[in-house]
């Protein structure tokens, strides 16, 4: 559901120091995701805090699904 | 001879895996796409008592996704019609039929006379319910869920330093989140194979066989064919969000109500604004967004700031909202009109780029 407001399923973007700043500057680039409730892993583990990054990260954004 | 021949000549699994199954009790909430095939499979691998919980009946809809039924059934209760068919199958695995939806009021006193809990429902309400009941209860939780064309699995309260769903989501989504409510399309398979996951999993727990998938998260998704794992960790900040006792548990509300917002033409929404008091149209797209608009009768208020201060709109009585298409106008409406049920919140139909809208400029094209 994410992958279809970004209009892509994967993508690339600059470096960014850590998760926080990432996630502003998508929440700037996509308003969309304001309205989204969604998990961030770095590296395939659920991060909760603001987590600094080195630029080769595997960054996923994890919707809920609901649907049964 | 018996039916469980097949795999009781499992080197790993055997006789012992067997007795395990048999003196088993699973209760699977939801009989629709997901508690089918995994109802299905453990009723086959030989889980001894199977509850079922629904309390609804089957549409045609259903049908192609919740593969217990056919045709002829459609009308008829789930729980009770799952029973009957697997009863038929399989004589010797005792089914407890549950004919209504877990509420906070019943869930603690099902959910406490299973082993084992399979989460197959189809709304965030009850998923945050059952889970809060099952941790509360200390109970082994599979949980499946699925999007169009993706899915979800995870097992909770069960191995090492367990996690549940608030690790993973702390909390539900607000209604105005929730794409599932309105129907969104499903190709029956997907629920097939997350279902058969939730069943699989069922039978590792039970039996001992293998490694179960505990704190972690398995996605999927279809069109891809690509699965890939999560970890996560206990999450302080969800974890205080489960009720702190089973009394607190029963007065709790687990309810969504999904947000409504109503549409208003562009002819309506010119008129309104000029004719009637306390009205405002917002222009909620991002300031640098094609086409430009001047128009003295607009305001502009992009949405990234509107879903964070909404000072701007408090004295207002009539909202009326537009973007290019629509989308994210009905969006922020519902959005706002949970913060001011008080208030009347429209969405322009169609945006700028509806055939009726004055905004339109060809030359922009669509």
């Amino acid at each position: 559901m994410l992958a279809e407001k970004l209009e892509a399923s994967e993508f690339q973007f600059p470096y960014y120091q850590n998760t926080k700043e990432l996630l502003d500057r998508l929440k700037a680039k996509y308003p969309q995701l304001e309205s989204q409730n969604f998990s961030l892993a770095v590296n395939q583990q659920i991060v909760q805090e603001n987590t600094a990054l080195n630029g080769n990260e595997e960054i996923a954004l994890l919707p809920p699904f609901s649907g049964g | 001879m018996s039916r469980f021949d097949r795999q009781t000549i499992l080197p790993d699994f055997g006789i012992q895996g067997q007795e395990k199954l048999s003196g088993a009790k699973v209760l699977v909430v939801g009989a629709g796409g997901l508690g089918c095939p995994a109802l299905l499979h453990i009723a086959a691998a030989g889980v001894g008592t199977i509850g079922i919980a629904d309390g609804d009946t089957i549409s045609e809809s259903n049908l192609n996704r919740q593969t217990l039924y056919g045709q002829a059934d459609v009308g008829k209760p789930k729980a009770q019609t799952a029973a009957s068919v697997l009863q038929q199958k399989y004589p010797d695995v005792a089914f407890r039929i549950i004919p209504q939806f877990l509420t906070p009021e019943n869930a603690l006193e099902v959910i406490s006379e299973y082993d084992l809990v399979l989460d197959g429902t189809d709304n965030f309400g009850t998923r945050y319910m059952i889970n809060d009941a099952c941790f509360l209860l200390g109970k082994p939780l599979i949980m499946g869920a699925i999007y169009q064309y993706e899915g979800q699995l995870a097992v909770f309260n069960y191995g090492e330093d367990p996690i549940n769903y608030r690790d993973v989501y702390p909390h539900p989504p607000s209604s105005n989140e929730i794409p599932n409510c309105s129907e969104t399309g499903v190709l029956g398979v997907l629920p097939g194979l997350i279902g058969t996951l939730q069943a699989t999993e069922a039978i590792k727990l039970l039996s001992g066989v293998g490694t179960v998938l505990s704190n972690k998260i398995l996605f999927y998704n279809l069109k891809t064919t690509s699965f890939f794992e999560i970890k996560a960790e206990a999450n302080p900040e969800g974890r205080k969000k489960i009720p702190v006792s089973k009394e607190a548990f029963k007065a709790a509300n687990y309810e969504i109500n999904c947000g409504v917002a109503e549409s208003i033409s562009w002819e309506k929404a010119f008129d309104w604004t000029r004719n009637l008091k306390n009205s405002v149209l917002i222009d909620i797209r991002e300031l640098n967004e094609e086409p430009g608009v001047e128009n003295s009768e607009i305001e502009k208020i992009p949405m990234s700031v509107l879903v964070k201060d909404q000072t701007q709109i408090e004295t207002f009585e009539n909202i009326l909202l537009f973007c290019k298409s629509g989308a994210r106008s009905q969006k922020m409406a519902e959005e706002l009109k949970i913060k001011f049920p008080e208030k009347k919140i429209f969405s322009v139909e169609g945006g700028i780029l509806h055939p009726s809208s004055p905004l339109k400029k060809e030359n922009h094209g669509a």
